[in-house]
């Protein structure tokens, strides 16, 4: 296997001094890439910026107006945690094309593993509004190109933070499945088990909420009991990662309890996911403890090249079991319900 | 027969949601009416204090008594989420708002600008009546 990683982009301009959301994340993920020593099997796709066309797959074409104006009128605070630089607009379509430079480099080939190192990052990213540090979705972007090439597209999200704006973007859509495992209670106050998607697309959002001071064991068997069967009844073609860092338990922003090699795990987990080797790229969204992202971005990329992990030992015997397992029946009586709606208006 | 609203005020401690609770306390004339200040807490306010400077329920008692406007009628939520997306959940149980109140801007360095705009957001989605308040609008 070989891994393919963006291009660098310059996106010192999308700095606020003292947010979390800051260019040394890059850093620390790009670090954990070089700390591979892959040599030849490292492939670097070209940096571009994603085209109007490719945004507006999932972006209102007002709302990218606006934040392009926005941005270069100075920028300042889109909402209370969300900021905009001059250079934002500009840094934001090269995270958004550099997913989309990470496929088409994969398409080439049948033995990568993708890894996208952007910023900002994209998941709380609604079609029409920027939110929780994202400007523009892009891993909601690659996927949408994907589904325009008749893919089926699973979109695993990992983040300690539930990705509301995939979940929004994608809700009716019957050919992404969005899985997401996260903190809750928690921002952005969704993700809830009941949340199973549209009317077109019931049975294609799975949420598994995970209370404060959760551990790895805790996560892995919620996506092994879970979300393997709802899975392997979709069937991707495709598997991207909505992969953040932030349930690393030295993370500030939240309060897992994962390890290094607890996403070493992950990552193992969702190669399996996928149809066929070469069909997992993986989106850098959270995590803003340095040292905890460049452990974690190695062990999950060690782990998914099949090579030597070397991480933390993983977490185990945290809160959670309990309530993961109340996440199966929450969704039967969602869909029962749904269904039932459904029926009802067609007998109507 | 007698009616009750409840109103929901979104609430980040900046001098226009002072200026939409004063107008909602003055609103809810009825006996049966409660005021539901809702305050959202983003990403950032998990770093640091718990909340911010002026947004405490101290402050919110405070302010009822200035308006004359009695404290037991008063609620105080924190929900975790953007303004935008607590004050919309708000229609919704268990608060069950039936009028949703905002100021025009808020704390952002230039919210009120047509992206950051939460009292336009909130506008556009809400499915009950919203009043945003104007900044220093003074209640007579």
């Amino acid at each position: 296997m070989v891994l393919i990683v963006n291009e660098a982009y310059d996106d010192a301009g999308h700095e606020d001094p003292g947010h979390p959301e800051r260019p040394s994340r890059t850093g620390a993920a790009r670090a954990a890439v070089a700390d591979l020593h892959l040599g030849g099997d490292l492939l670097v796709a070209p940096s571009r910026t994603a085209s109007r066309a490719e945004l507006l797959l999932v972006h209102h074409g007002s709302y990218l107006d606006e934040l392009g104006a926005y941005c270069y009128g100075g920028g300042g605070d889109l909402d209370q945690d969300t900021y905009a630089t001059y250079d934002s607009w500009e840094i934001a379509k090269n995270a958004a094309g550099a997913g989309l430079s990470v496929i088409e480099a994969m398409q080439a080939r049948d033995d990568a593993v993708g890894f996208v190192v952007t910023r900002p990052p994209g998941h709380h990213a609604l079609a029409d509004r920027a939110m929780g540090f994202c400007l523009l979705n892009n891993v909601a972007i690659a996927g949408a190109a994907l589904l325009s090439q008749g893919e089926r597209v699973l979109i695993l999200d990992w983040d300690v933070h539930h990705g509301n704006g995939t979940q929004q973007i994608f809700w009716n859509d019957p050919n992404v499945l969005y899985v997401s495992t996260h903190q809750s209670p928690l921002f952005p106050g969704s993700g809830y088990a009941g949340e199973v998607g549209g009317w077109r697309a019931i049975n294609r959002t799975l949420n598994i909420p995970l209370p404060s001071g959760a551990t790895g064991d805790v996560v892995q068997r919620a996506l092994e009991d879970l979300a393997s069967p709802v899975i392997d009844d979709f069937a991707p073609t495709w598997v991207l990662v909505s992969a953040g860092f932030d349930a690393h338990r030295a993370d500030p922003m939240a309060e897992l309890q994962l390890t290094s090699g607890d996403f070493a795990e992950l990552a193992r987990l969702a190669l399996s996911f996928a149809p066929r080797p070469g069909r997992v790229a993986m989106f850098l969204e959270g995590g803003y403890d340095l040292g905890a992202l460049r452990a974690s971005v190695h062990a999950t990329l060690a782990a998914a090249l099949d090579g030597v992990v070397d991480a933390e030992p993983r977490s185990n015997g945290g809160p959670g079991v309990d309530q993961v397992a109340l996440v199966g029946r929450e969704r039967r009586v969602a869909i029962e319900s749904l269904l039932a709606t459904e029926a009802g208006e067609g007998a109507s | 027969m007698t009616t009750s609203r409840t109103l929901a005020v979104g609430f980040d401690g900046s001098s226009d949601a002072e200026s939409a609770l004063r107008w909602a306390l003055h609103e809810a004339r009825s006996p049966h009416d409660v005021v539901v200040v809702v305050h959202a807490a983003g990403m950032l306010e998990h770093l640091g204090s718990p909340l911010p400077r002026n947004v405490t329920p101290a402050r919110l008692i405070e302010l009822a008594r200035r308006c004359d406007f009695d404290e037991r009628r008063l609620r105080w939520v924190v929900d975790d989420g953007d303004a935008c997306s607590v004050l919309l959940r708000a229609v919704a149980p268990p608060i069950s708002a039936d009028l949703l109140v905002v100021g025009s801007r808020g704390l952002g360095r230039r919210d009120g600008y047509l992206l950051g705009s939460t009292s336009l957001e909130v506008a556009q989605h809400a499915s009950v009546p919203v009043v945003v308040v104007p900044s220093n609008h003074a209640v007579s």
